[in-house]
């Protein structure tokens, strides 16, 4: 088989995340409240902007890249993670989708 | 106290890519914002008018786009909106924009009512030049502080501000009629609210001004009223990054094995011995 | 609570809406159209910024709505193939269909609402956007309005079009917190490519379009499946994933790379890549969808003073084959709106006035389709259909295409690959009938 065109290179997601605008708001929408019980590799690898991630023991949750989908919502209990909308507009702005 | 507050309509710089094949910028569907350090200082006038009553006036030099950026800061609270748009203002630098804004200031004065304080951003985040604010102030021959982390009323014809420095802090009583520019980090901006968002588009509370009502030489403004000369713009490459994850159980290791890294690594090297002097 | 400026009455409304989506929007035009003051909120900037989906609407039921969206609407592309695959590995199993009228369309959902957005503006309704809703204020046992912030704003009725994610409705006790098992996520990818080689490559005249449902190993066995939607100059690829089945594939091991991966494995798959070979992705996204059919739908639609729309109503039918969410979206709404007149007309907007919108729904094309289709669920509750059969299905047509002495039947070609797979013929065909029976 011949070489793929670099177009056609799998891309981390990372450079994916690029493709993407956000108005990031100053305050955080979504807050881990509770860790114990939550689906941890699950958040991992099912958040489609990788926004939760472990810091050693600890789970990370970074809203700045999130398009508020709602999938932590349903694998979660309220007592878990606090989720919320941004305000005043912010957070993912898609065009083309 | 009637506040005059600068805002800027800029690309929205997290989302501007570099074509990895042209070098160039990719803006195409790049939405504009308003430029974040402003909502700091619309909420610094909100503050002011909420203690001592008046009147908060956005103004802003864009494209008729900019419209929405200007509802976004009617629904935080502002009272009214003017945007100054007009073909001939395109294409200027700081120096012809701050000529229209003063003048466009000097309108508000003349026909609102008499401003007391114009209120900046500390910069924009498509330019970074921080000079519209120090020009807007010289075209007007008022005084300008800049940086400001706080801003209090005295009396109808002082403000007192504070600037947060490095090492110290300041202090200032400023007459008014003053320019202020504002520290992002100085105060967090409101959301939008519901009722400001509506009141402003019920009540239309945004006034649009061309330069058939600034009437200003067409040779003052615009790209022709700009005196600056963009010599060369270089790309920076993207740097690549080594990314080394040390999990120790004990807070003071992490520090030895970064402060390690950190000496280790020659160009860091180089930039410790820089602020910590030979005693590395 | 803030009161509004003297000369107007601010916070006062016949109608007001929550969400500029599909179902909001036709809501608020046809409620504006009918001489109500609409309020329309939307929480994100300008409607349909915060929307993804796959890429197709079917035409009719929108046309119910605005005659003339085939003029103006902005329908990139109309739907003329319909293909659907089976990959395994490398291998692939295509069936291709070639439409003779004017279906379905692609268009990118962010502008497709904006356009409905637009249509509502103009017939009168007002639209505040950057908005969100924090509670629908019930009084007594009655919607009376809706609180943002401090905010407060009275109306008559209250529309629920808030989405997929119900904070509003679980807040009033009118939905619980789904189950993962009764969702999906959708995963996107949105390619730019030249509009003719868009055409050439999928051999498609202008303004034609074509839509391509993936079945296989792309989903890494989780039960869902893959799409790929042309629009003018763009490709949506993506996957919708069972979020329930994922999330045990994941803790469990067996998924064990970013979903991201699993699109871009679609986008480098050798069976797809060279479709789209010179196209940048220009997007990345994800948003969830329902998966739970009647499950998903709330016990009630309406109540003293409010209805629910859209997806917050469960009007999604998502039949296995294709998922239909905006179509059943206006579609319910326009039935809201009918509701909303009539009980205008009968003198108030009582629990027992709003009852016919739930009535028009039960007689709807959309409640006849999320009970035919319920028991979608089911299979979707069993990996079987979604790595057995693939495998099985791209292993027969191995037999059939790739023999290289002598060809086998197609009955003897499944056989074989039924032993090889050690499925018993007799457990695939029972699985095989439920399956014909419930789509």
């Amino acid at each position: 088989m011949s070489q793929a065109p670099s177009r056609l290179k799998v891309m981390k997601l990372e450079e994916l995340l690029r493709r993407d605008v956000w108005d990031v708001d100053e305050e955080r929408h979504i807050e881990v409240l509770k860790q114990e019980g939550l689906p941890l590799k699950a958040l991992q690898l099912l958040c489609p902007m990788g926004c939760y991630s472990m810091a050693g023991e600890r789970l990370l949750m970074s809203y700045e890249g999130c398009v508020e989908c709602g999938t932590c919502r349903v694998l979660s209990k309220p007592e878990q993670i606090r989720w919320e909308f941004p305000r005043s507009g912010r957070g993912i702005q898609y065009r083309y989708t | 106290m009637r506040i005059v507050v600068g805002v800027k309509w800029v690309p929205n710089t997290q989302a501007v890519r570099i074509d990895p094949e042209t070098g160039t910028l990719i803006r195409k569907g790049v939405p504009s914002i308003v430029n974040p350090h402003d909502l700091p200082a619309v909420e610094a006038a909100l503050r002011l008018r909420e203690r001592v009553g008046g009147e908060v006036i956005v103004v802003s030099m864009a494209p008729p786009p900019a419209v929405k950026g200007l509802e976004l800061v009617l629904g935080m609270g502002a009272d009214r909106a003017v945007l100054v748009t007009d073909r001939v203002f395109a294409g200027a630098d700081t120096w012809a924009t701050s000529y229209v804004l003063s003048r466009a200031i000097q309108k508000i004065s003349a026909e609102i009512g008499r401003v007391d304080l114009v209120l900046f951003g500390h910069e924009t985040i498509d330019s970074s030049t921080s000079h519209v604010q120090a020009q807007v102030a010289s075209w007007l021959d008022w005084p300008y502080v800049y940086y400001v982390s706080s801003i209090e009323p005295l009396g109808d014809n002082a403000v007192r501000v504070e600037r947060e420095l490095e090492e110290y802090e300041e202090e200032y009583v400023v007459e008014l009629p003053a320019v202020v520019s504002i520290a992002i980090k100085a105060m967090k901006p409101r959301p939008v609210s519901l009722q400001s968002k509506l009141r402003a588009k019920l009540e239309r509370r945004i006034i649009t001004w061309t330069n058939a009502d600034l009437k200003l030489d067409p040779r003052c403004v615009g790209l022709k009223g700009s005196p600056t000369v963009v010599a060369k713009t270089v790309d920076m490459p993207e740097v690549p990054r080594k990314k080394e994850v040390y999990r120790p159980r004990d807070p003071k290791d992490a520090a030895r094995w970064i402060i390690r890294k950190m000496v280790e690594d020659e160009k860091l090297r180089e930039v410790m011995k820089g602020i910590v002097g030979d005693e590395l | 609570m803030a009161k509004g400026g003297g000369l107007f009455n601010l916070s006062k409304f016949d109608v007001v809406v929550v969400g500029a989506g599909p179902s909001g929007s036709t809501a608020a035009y046809l409620l504006a159209k009918a001489g109500f003051k609409v309020l329309l909120l939307e929480r994100g900037r300008g409607a349909g910024s915060k929307l993804l989906w796959g890429g197709k609407a079917y035409a009719e039921p929108l046309r119910k709505v605005w005659p003339e969206l085939d003029k103006e609407a902005p329908i990139h592309r109309w739907v003329t193939k319909e293909r659907i695959s089976i990959v395994w590995g490398e291998r692939a199993l295509t069936l291709e269909y070639k439409l003779g009228r004017k279906v379905a369309f692609t268009s990118p959902l962010p502008e497709l609402a904006g356009w409905m957005a637009k249509k509502a503006e103009s017939a009168g309704a007002l639209l505040l956007d950057e908005v969100p809703v924090d509670e629908i204020v019930v009084k007594e046992g009655r919607a009376v309005g809706v609180r943002s912030g401090n905010d407060f704003v009275s109306a008559d009725v209250v529309i629920d079009a808030e989405g997929a994610n119900r904070i509003l409705l679980e807040k009033l006790g009118l939905a619980d917190r789904p189950s993962p098992y009764d969702m999906a996520l959708g995963v996107k990818e949105v390619l730019s490519l030249d509009p003719r080689l868009i055409e050439e490559r999928f051999g498609l005249e202008r303004d034609e379009g074509l839509s391509w449902l993936i079945l296989g190993d792309i989903t890494a066995g989780i039960p869902g499946g893959g799409f790929v939607y042309t629009m003018r100059e763009t490709i949506g690829i993506g996957l919708v994933l069972n979020i329930g089945h994922a999330a045990v594939a994941a803790e469990k091991g067996i998924l064990r790379d970013h979903v991201s991966r699993l699109v871009e494995g679609l986008r480098t798959h050798p069976y797809f890549r060279n479709y789209w070979r010179e196209a940048d992705v220009i997007e990345y996204g994800g948003r969830m969808t329902i998966e739970g059919g009647l499950r998903f739908v709330p016990k009630r639609l309406y109540s003293n003073g409010l209805l629910v729309v859209g997806d917050a109503a469960g009007m999604l039918v998502n039949t296995g084959y294709t998922i239909r969410g905006v179509d059943t979206a206006v579609t319910s709404a326009r039935l809201a709106a009918e509701a909303i007149i009539e009980a205008r007309d009968r003198g108030g907007f009582t629990e027992e006035n709003l009852r016919a919108y739930e009535e028009k729904v039960r007689e709807s094309y959309i409640y006849r389709d999320l009970v035919e289709h319920s028991g979608i669920a089911e299979i979707f509750d069993d990996p079987f259909f979604f790595s057995k059969v693939p495998s099985l299905a791209t292993r027969a047509a191995s037999k059939l295409f790739e023999a290289d002495y002598g060809e086998p039947s197609l009955l003897e070609a499944i056989k074989r690959s039924a032993e090889e797979e050690e499925i018993s013929l007799l457990r695939l065909m029972l699985k095989v009938g439920r399956v014909v029976r419930r789509i």
